[in-house]
C-alpha cells in the first residue's frame, strides 16, 4: 500500500501541467475560474487545441489514434486540466459515442466518424432521454422504421445538453415494439442537419439554455448509420455506462471549486466566521474522502483486480459535493448573490454602478451569478440516473 | 498509488481473523465484560499471535512492522469487537521506540512485545476535553528522578496495566513520563465503560516517574495520531461487521408477508450506510498512509480522517439499530454492542467537532489528497 504516484506518473503530470498552462487560452481560463458563461466557440476552441495535441480523445486506445493512457494517467490529465481552469471536455463525442463506435461500429464507420470527433471539428449530442422516460431509459418511444436502405425516424428527445450546437446526435431508437423494452432498441447516428430535425432550447431555472428538446419528423437516416446490430442498442448503451467510471465523481473540478469557495468566503468576510468556516472544512473533508474513493477505484483498475463496485457511490457523492460547494458560494455572498443580471455572467462585465452592483464587498462583481450556479447545480442529483436510482443499484449489489 | 495488501499482510489478516472467529466469540466477550471488561488471557492470546510486538523494533523482540500492518490487524479486531487495548500497545511501542532513552526502551519494549507488560496512555484530564497542549499534571525533579502529581481519567484498562505514559508539565513545558503501576502514591480505580471495555481513574501523588522525553507535546501527538489511525481501522472493522449484520437481517426478517429488504425506504438507508462505510474505509487508508509524513501533515490527515470516521460511525451505528427494529435495542443481540462500541470510539481521542476545529483552523487555500 502506498499513496504516492510513481516517478513516471509524477513526470507525466508535470508534462501535462506544462502543456495545459502553455496552451489554455487565458480568456477561457478566466471564465472557468470565475464560472462565467462559456460560448460554443470557447468550448470548441479548447476542444480543437486538445485535438491538435491528440488529447481530446484522452481515453482512446492507440489503435484509434488515442494516447493509450492508463486509468491513472487519465485521472492525472483530467486533474491538471481542471485545476488549470480548462473547461470540461464536452463528453458526447470523444467520451461517449466514440467508444461505442470503436467497439461496435464497422471499419467504414470508424473512418467516417472518429477523425471528426478526435479533432473537435464535429459537435455531437446525446439523444437518450425522452419526455416521460426520466431515469427509465429503456422506455424510449422514438420510432425508427426500416424502409429499404433507410430508417424513418419519428419521435422526440429531450434534455439534450448543448444540443443547440449539435451537428450529429447519437440516439436510442425503438426498432421493435413486440419484445420486452430492452430488446427492441437500436443505436443510430443522425445528422442533425437532416430535414425534419427541430431543436428547441429549454430555458432552465437559472435563465440559461443548457438543454434542448429535439424533434424527429419523418427524418430519413441512411441504414449505414446504424451501429452494430439492430435491436442490440441497449447493450451498447450499457457498455457506454460501464465506460463512465471515476470521472463521474468530478473530484478534480470539486478541488478547483473549493479553492474558489475559499476566495469568495475571504472576499465576503465570512472566512473569519467560525460557523461558516467549519462548513467549508466539512466540505474539504468530504472532497478528500471522495478523492480517496476515486483513487481506490483507480488502484483496483491498475492492479487488474475486479473493479470495486463503487461507481454508484461515486456518482451520488460527487453530485452531492457539487451541489454543496455551489450552495456555500451562494450563502457566502448572501444577499449579493441574489440580483439576477443576465450580463453579469459575461466576461468583462464591469458591474452596474446605478444598481450598486460594482460595490459588492471585496469589490467582487463576479458574485452576481452565484445563486444562478446554485440553482443550476440542482440538476446533478437528477441526471445520469438520479441519485435514488443509484441507491437502488448500490442496494442491489448488497442485498440482491 | 497502490491499495493492494501484500501476501504477508493478507496472511496476517487471515491469522487475526481466524483467532477472532474461533476464540473471541460474542459469548466470551460478554463474559469478559461481566468480569470487568479486560481479560489478561485474551490479551495473552494476542501476544501469542505476535501482535503485541507488532510495532516493537526487532532488537527488542518485536516484529518491527508498519502502519499498514497495524491497520490490517485493527480492522480484524474491530470485526470481532475485541476490547483488549492492542491499539494502546501499538501507540506506546511507537512512542517509546522513537522518544525514550535506550535504558527505558530496553526495560519495557521486550516485555511489551511478549505481552507481559501492558503500557497505556494516560492523558485525559477533566477540564481540557480533547486538547493535547494543556494539562494540569505537574512533574518535578526528585531524588529518584522525577515525581508526578496528576489525575487522569478514562485510562484504557488503566488498573490492569503495568505502566502508564503520562504527560505532565515540567519547567513550564509538557514532558512525557513513564509511571510504573504500584509506584508510591499511584492509585488506579477501574470501571467498566458503555462499550463493555475497561478504563480507570488514575491518581498520582508525588509518584516516582521516569522521563520519556522533554518533547512531551510532540510525543503525545505522535501517540494520539497513531492512536487515531488505529482507531479508524478498528472502526472500519466494527462497521463492516455492523453493516453485514444489518444486510443479513433485512434479508431474513419478514413483515407484512415479505422480506423487509424489499422495502425501498430500507434499501436506500442501507445504501447510505454503505456510502458512509466506504468513505470511512477510504479515510482510514488515508490516515494510515500518512503516518510516515511530517508531523503537521500527519496531524492534519488524522484530523480529517477522524471527522469522517466520527460521522460514519454515528450514522452506521444509529441506522443499524433502527433497521433492526426492537431487537436492535436489546442487550441480548450483538448489534447494540456494535452501536455502543462505535459511539464510544467517536468520543475517544477527540470527537468529530474537535477534529473539525483542527481542520478548520488550519485550512489552506488548496486542499486534497494531492493538493
Amino acid at each position: 500500500m502506498d499513496l504516492a504516484f510513481t516517478p513516471e506518473e509524477q513526470q507525466f503530470r508535470e508534462e501535462v501541467r506544462a502543456w495545459v498552462r502553455a496552451n489554455l487560452p487565458a480568456d477561457i481560463g478566466h471564465k472557468v475560474h470565475n464560472a462565467l458563461r462559456l460560448s460554443r466557440d470557447d468550448l470548441q476552441r479548447w476542444a480543437k487545441i486538445l485535438g491538435s495535441r491528440g488529447w481530446l480523445g484522452f481515453g482512446w486506445p492507440q489503435q484509434f489514434g488515442g494516447p493509450g493512457w492508463t486509468a491513472v494517467q487519465k485521472h492525472l490529465f483530467e486533474e491538471e486540466c481542471a485545476l488549470a481552469g480548462a473547461p470540461r471536455i464536452v463528453p458526447f463525442g470523444p467520451v461517449m459515442v466514440a467508444p461505442v463506435i470503436m467497439a461496435f461500429g464497422n471499419a467504414e464507420q470508424h473512418q467516417r466518424f472518429l477523425p471528426g470527433i478526435a479533432s473537435g471539428e464535429v459537435w455531437w449530442s446525446q439523444g437518450y432521454s425522452e419526455p416521460g422516460s426520466g431515469s427509465d431509459l429503456a422506455s424510449v418511444k422514438t420510432r425508427a422504421e426500416r424502409v429499404g436502405d433507410k430508417y424513418i425516424v419519428n419521435g422526440q428527445k429531450t434534455w439534450t445538453t448543448l444540443g443547440q450546437y449539435g451537428e450529429w446526435i447519437f440516439c436510442l431508437v425503438r426498432t421493435n415494439t413486440e419484445v420486452k423494452p430492452q430488446a427492441g432498441i437500436s443505436f443510430l447516428l443522425i445528422d442533425m442537419k437532416s430535414p425534419g430535425v427541430t431543436v428547441r432550447p429549454i430555458k432552465l431555472l437559472d435563465g440559461e439554455c443548457e438543454v434542448n428538446e429535439v424533434w424527429f419528423d419523418n427524418v430519413e437516416v441512411p441504414a449505414e448509420n446504424l451501429i452494430g446490430e439492430e435491436n442490440k442498442g441497449w447493450n451498447y448503451a450499457k457498455y457506454l455506462l460501464a465506460h463512465e467510471r471515476t470521472n463521474i465523481a468530478d473530484v478534480n473540478r470539486a478541488k478547483r471549486e473549493l479553492e474558489r469557495l475559499k476566495r469568495i468566503a475571504k472576499a465576503e468576510g465570512v472566512w473569519e466566521d467560525v460557523r461558516f468556516r467549519d462548513q467549508i472544512a466539512l466540505l474539504e473533508i468530504d472532497i478528500v474522502a471522495l478523492e480517496m474513493l476515486v483513487l481506490r477505484v483507480l488502484g483496483a483498475e491498475r492492479s487488474g483486480k475486479p473493479s470495486l463496485d463503487l461507481a454508484g457511490l461515486l456518482k451520488i457523492r460527487g453530485s452531492e459535493i457539487q451541489q454543496r460547494y455551489a450552495e456555500l458560494m451562494m450563502l457566502a455572498a448572501g444577499p449579493y448573490s441574489l440580483p439576477y443580471i443576465f450580463d453579469a455572467m459575461e466576461a468583462g462585465w464591469q458591474g452596474d454602478a446605478a444598481l450598486g452592483l460594482s460595490e459588492f464587498p471585496g469589490g467582487n462583481v463576479a458574485n452576481a451569478p452565484l445563486a444562478s450556479a446554485y440553482f443550476n447545480m440542482r440538476k446533478t442529483t437528477i441526471y445520469g440516473g438520479s441519485n435514488e436510482v443509484q441507491r437502488n443499484i448500490v442496494a442491489q449489489t448488497v442485498l440482491g | 498509488m497502490d491499495f493492494d495488501f501484500s501476501d504477508d499482510q493478507q496472511q496476517l489478516r487471515d491469522a487475526v481473523s481466524r483467532w477472532v472467529d474461533k476464540a473471541y466469540t460474542f459469548e466470551r466477550r460478554r463474559a469478559i465484560t461481566e468480569a470487568g471488561g479486560f481479560d489478561r488471557t485474551a490479551y495473552g492470546e494476542l501476544a501469542e499471535l505476535g501482535l503485541t510486538g507488532l510495532c516493537v523494533p526487532g532488537d527488542h523482540g518485536g516484529m518491527d512492522m508498519g502502519p499498514v500492518d497495524a491497520m490490517v490487524v485493527m480492522e480484524e479486531l474491530g470485526r470481532g469487537l475485541v476490547m483488549e487495548p492492542l491499539a494502546q500497545t501499538l501507540a506506546a511501542s511507537v512512542v517509546l521506540s522513537q522518544y525514550a532513552p535506550a535504558d527505558l526502551q530496553a526495560a519495557w519494549l521486550p516485555q511489551m512485545a511478549s505481552g507481559e507488560a501492558l503500557v497505556v496512555l494516560a492523558h485525559q484530564e477533566r477540564k481540557v476535553r480533547y486538547k493535547l497542549n494543556v494539562c494540569e499534571a505537574k512533574a518535578a525533579p526528585s531524588q529518584e528522578g522525577y515525581a508526578i502529581t496528576a489525575t487522569k481519567n478514562m485510562v484504557p484498562a488503566g488498573d490492569r496495566a503495568q505502566a502508564w505514559l503520562v504527560p505532565a508539565m515540567l519547567d513550564g513545558q509538557m514532558a512525557l513520563f513513564l509511571v510504573q503501576a504500584g509506584a508510591a502514591g499511584a492509585t488506579a480505580a477501574g470501571h467498566v465503560c458503555q462499550d463493555g471495555s475497561r478504563a480507570a481513574n488514575l491518581t498520582l501523588a508525588h509518584t516516582p516517574a521516569q522521563l520519556v522525553t522533554r518533547d512531551g507535546l510532540a510525543a503525545l501527538e505522535l501517540a494520539t495520531d497513531v492512536g487515531v489511525a488505529t482507531l479508524c481501522a478498528e472502526a472500519v472493522g466494527v462497521m463492516d461487521k455492523t453493516f453485514a449484520l444489518t444486510a443479513e437481517y433485512l434479508n431474513t426478517r419478514k413483515q407484512f408477508g415479505v422480506l423487509i429488504s424489499s422495502f425501498q425506504a430500507l434499501r436506500h438507508r442501507l445504501a447510505d450506510m454503505k456510502m458512509q462505510l466506504e468513505l470511512a474505509r477510504s479515510m482510514s487508508y488515508y490516515a494510515t498512509l500518512k503516518m510516515g509524513a511530517p508531523a503537521a501533515e500527519r496531524h492534519l490527515a488524522v484530523a480529517r480522517a477522524k471527522v469522517q470516521l466520527g460521522q460514519s460511525m454515528r450514522f452506521v451505528g444509529q441506522q443499524a439499530v433502527q433497521l433492526h427494529g426492537g431487537i436492535g435495542v436489546t442487550d441480548e443481540y450483538i448489534v447494540s454492542h456494535c452501536f455502543k462500541r462505535l459511539t464510544q470510539m467517536e468520543m475517544t481521542l477527540g470527537d468529530t467537532l474537535h477534529h473539525l476545529g483542527v481542520v478548520s483552523e488550519g485550512m489552506q487555500d488548496t486542499a486534497g489528497v494531492f493538493a
